[in-house]
């Protein structure tokens, strides 16, 4: 058993903080190091750990490069972040990866999508209920300018009354577990099935799937004079981390926001069209069918693979199922569907073994919440913004965020497929998208997908250790 | 039908660099159709590639990489009439380029003939289809998925068997589709039969011959242990410049596929060159027979990939035709392939720390690739004859196209008709 060092972690690492209900996201500029850095200090006291669970109200804190630049973080620290994090999630061939061109692109996002618009920090509130958040907003902010810190968005989130996202459909269900939590029974008994994957994988310095050290930036011995930071010993020296240097990535994740906005009508009438009768009656029933066939699962969360010809509410959290015997030709579950593409499984190729061992190398942890209210007719649009704050956690952005983005989700010739994408997240860009559903005799090929899901913004943190935090509170000038 | 996988590499003259990358810059815009070589108009060529390399010690070199249909002398005389205007004006930027006009047919083919590398090892994703036959096939696939969407649509996809004959019927009827019949098999029987004679004649050679080499060998491996457990390995990320210019080039809009160009060091010693060229030629064996249904090593996304040992076994060349992310790609070597690809790039300088010269290495995956991206090159200019289409995708169209007009049973046709 792989034993965490709790205090060190950022709460959000080992918890979604299901209990808390709601919560708040301040995004931050720095306009005064001096006095951010003592914010920063002021702060972590109260940044919540891995440690012990708090009934009320988490607080974590996280940085773009931008703000780690900006509070002095010594060059060789920042050198020995990843690329994706040093350029951010807006350079031209990443948003032609991630899909973010056309509607997506960065220009025309609400935040993080242009250096004028820059975000240096990230602030997230969880709470109990939208009082203590409120409360404890209000209690964040108002020291801020004396700080040297300004407010560029204030994010809200986790309104809804159950895990549904805004579509309607049971979301968060297959969550891979970090060892050393504890969450695996806790995730066998919610869904009847738990992939540990190892402490590497979702925080820099640990050894991650392939068995070597997460990289993680470090900083020399002398930037480190009041030694904050853990020492890279000689038998764990991983990429830009020689002996001896002090660890600034130690414990820490890589956090990836990106504001995904739902458009809900749009959705649901696309799938009302496209199953209506002849005489152009709704069939409500064949509707939800189709939009199970996008997902994957069911309303209710019950998988496709599991519970073929209707929704089964007992099967709401069942993760307990795979692809390749069940539905190797995605009759039961469409092979381009969300879940398929977002987690392939043992589907990929012709060894379910390999297969699965492979698709478990790109996996993160999903730390995302609902914003806005529950459109109460999903088929007629109310005009408001509503969507989802996606968040993961990962060690290496490009294998696992990038990749599920990239190689799965907006792939258009994923797993043999021709020319489409990810029904609902997926780059869909002209409106000449199509989505097969695999049948027999033959599939049916639903034509003219619109774009469902718009980015509105998005960037990169890192969600640093308590050690670092401290550290870079006490950074001198 | 045999492919031919080569490249043409010259030394470039110092003062000529920045013009020839202007020109490469040129045709890598618009490769179909620009003015120096048109590549559409190539019909037998299926991938191709122009790579300006500079490196210190080594001059500036002009890899220009051609994976085609047939034999190079049914390829040279195509290449000329299409392009001998363009190629003038490219190797006129080359050391040794003596032909004084583009009219000189013989002196220019002759010049690259010259030039000729043919790799040490290689692999083919799609064997035995013509370029022709891809397009094609992609064709007869794109009418049959519309009429799949009409007989949808009208509800007269009732079974299996009245889909089938409804679109055997549908193809026999039309005459643009006379020559779906006529497809060769993807590997004759004495194509099959000569690469696995090969191979279990050299796997019964080294049995019987094993009293003489075994002791050598063991001794030299035990030397190969020494040096690699103290040969220097990549301690940085890769240099980030370097990873953005690859980058800018990488996954265009509207292409599936990215290609690969590698030029890294051998290590030094006759042993590392050795060791090499031994690797290599055991990879090319092994491929030949095995690796001819699509995937090479469990790696299903492949067109073309080659090695080849230049300088006189002092770098390697290693170019790749692919499918999919770079990070798919290297994660797919990782994953699947890192007892092969360790055994190659072991032999080139700042690799991950290996044992016994095939473990380790590639599974060190950060270290991988940061000394993957350190040791690529950019490509002036890329062409792909079919930017939409996958080794697996190519596949099936073959598949369907072969298996269309026979009659089939009822799980046959079934199967049949899940490759729509």
């Amino acid at each position: 058993m792989v034993e965490l060092e709790r205090k060190d972690i950022q709460g959000m690492v080992v918890s979604a903080y299901k209990h808390l209900t709601c919560s708040a996201y301040l995004l931050l500029r720095v306009t005064n190091p001096v006095g951010a850095r003592t914010w920063i200090s002021e702060r972590l006291p109260g940044v919540t750990t891995a440690e012990t669970k708090h009934e009320k109200i988490s607080i974590n804190l996280a940085f773009t490069y931008t703000g780690l630049e900006n509070l002095g973080l010594p060059q060789k620290g920042l050198d020995g972040f990843s690329f994706p994090f040093q350029e951010g999630m807006t350079a031209e061939y990443r948003s032609r990866l991630l899909g973010d061109i056309d509607e997506n692109d960065p220009t025309g996002w609400d935040w993080g999508g242009s250096p004028e618009d820059r975000v240096d920090v990230l602030l997230l509130l969880f709470g109990e209920d939208n009082a203590t958040v409120d409360a404890e907003l209000q209690r964040q902010q108002a020291g801020l300018a004396d700080r040297g810190m300004k407010v560029v968005k204030t994010l809200f989130a986790g309104r809804e009354p159950n895990t549904h996202e805004h579509f309607g459909f049971n979301d968060g269900i297959g969550q891979p577990v970090m060892e050393g939590t504890g969450n695996t029974r806790r995730q066998l008994q919610r869904t009847n099935h738990a992939t540990e994957l190892p402490v590497g994988e979702f925080l820099l310095s640990h050894p991650n799937v392939h068995g070597v050290i997460a990289p993680s930036p470090t900083v020399k011995p002398e930037e480190d004079p009041m030694q904050l930071l853990a020492v890279v010993p000689p038998d764990a020296a991983g990429l830009n981390a020689e002996p001896g240097m002090h660890d600034f990535g130690r414990n820490g994740s890589y956090l990836v926001f990106r504001q995904l906005s739902q458009r809900v009508a749009s959705f649901w009438n696309f799938l009302d069209k496209a199953t209506c009768a002849a005489d152009g009656a709704s069939d409500p029933a064949a509707r939800d069918r189709l939009g199970a066939k996008f997902v994957g699962r069911w309303k209710s969360g019950a998988p496709l693979v599991l519970s073929p010809a209707k929704d089964d509410p007992k099967l709401a959290n069942e993760n307990n199922f795979a692809y390749f015997d069940k539905d190797p030709y995605g009759l039961s579950c469409p092979i381009g569907a969300h879940v398929r593409r977002s987690n392939p499984r043992d589907s990929l190729g012709p060894d379910p073994k390999t297969a699965l061992n492979s698709a478990n190398h790109h996996r993160i942890l999903r730390r995302g919440r609902s914003y806005g209210h529950r459109l109460e007719n999903p088929l007629i649009d109310d005009g408001e913004e509503r969507g989802l704050h996606f968040i993961c956690l990962n060690s290496d952005i490009e294998r696992q965020f990038e990749f599920v983005q990239q190689t799965w989700l907006n792939n258009p010739v994923f797993s043999g497929l021709y020319d489409e994408v990810d029904p609902l997240v997926g780059n869909l860009a002209k409106g000449d998208r199509l989505f097969t559903v695999q049948a027999g005799p033959l599939r049916r090929r639903v034509q003219n997908l619109s774009r469902f899901v718009v980015v509105k913004g998005g960037a990169y943190f890192f969600l640093p250790s308590l050690r670092a935090l401290d550290y870079i509170g006490k950074l001198q000038p | 039908m045999t492919h031919t996988i080569l490249t043409f590499i010259t030394a470039v003259k110092q003062e000529q660099v920045g013009n020839l990358g202007e020109m490469l810059g040129q045709i890598g815009k618009n490769p179909e159709t620009n003015a120096w070589v048109p590549f559409r108009s190539l019909k037998q060529l299926h991938f191709a590639s122009f790579v300006l390399h500079k490196a210190p010690g080594y001059g500036a070199y002009l890899v220009f990489e051609n994976n085609f249909d047939g034999t190079l002398e049914d390829y040279l005389p195509d290449l000329y009439s299409q392009a001998c205007t363009g190629l003038h004006q490219i190797y006129s930027c080359c050391q040794d380029y003596s032909v004084a006009s583009a009219t000189d047919r013989h002196g220019m083919l002759n010049y690259l003939r010259a030039h000729v590398v043919r790799p040490n090892a290689y692999h083919i994703g799609n064997t035995g289809r013509t370029a022709e036959r891809v397009l094609r096939e992609k064709t007869l696939r794109n009418a049959l998925e519309q009429q799949a969407d009409s007989l949808v649509r009208n509800g007269q996809a009732t079974s299996d068997q009245a889909v089938l004959a409804n679109l055997q019927q549908f193809v026999r009827s039309d005459p643009q589709w006379s020559w779906v019949p006529g497809a060769g098999p993807r590997e004759t029987f004495p194509e099959k039969l000569v690469a696995w004679a090969k191979l279990i004649v050299t796997g019964v050679a080294a049995v019987v011959l094993s009293p003489i080499w075994l002791i050598p060998v063991l001794l030299l491996l035990l030397v190969l242990r020494y040096k690699e457990s103290t040969d220097p390995v990549q301690t940085d990320s890769a240099d980030s410049d370097k990873v953005q210019q690859l980058m800018d080039e990488e996954n265009r809009t509207g292409s599936v596929q990215n290609h690969m160009a590698s030029i890294t060091n051998v290590k030094p010693g006759w042993l590392r060159r050795a060791t090499l060229w031994v690797v290599l030629w055991t990879v090319n064996l092994l491929a030949r027979a095995r690796a001819t249904h699509g995937s090479l090593s469990g790696i299903p996304s492949i067109h073309f990939a080659h090695w080849s040992i230049i300088d006189n076994g002092r770098r390697l060349l290693f170019l790749s035709n692919f499918d999919g992310s770079w990070e798919n790609y290297l994660d797919d070597f990782i994953d699947k392939a890192a007892i092969g690809l360790t055994g190659v790039w072991s032999n080139t300088v700042n690799f991950p720390r290996t044992y016994f010269l095939i473990f380790g290495g590639a599974a060190d995956g950060p270290r991988f690739k940061a000394v993957a991206r350190n040791s690529q090159t950019v490509t002036n200019a890329w062409y792909s004859a079919y930017w939409d289409l996958t080794v697996q995708g190519i596949d099936n169209s073959s598949s369907i196209r072969e298996d269309l007009l026979n009659s089939l049973d009822s799980t046959a046709a079934s199967a049949m008709l899940r490759r729509l």
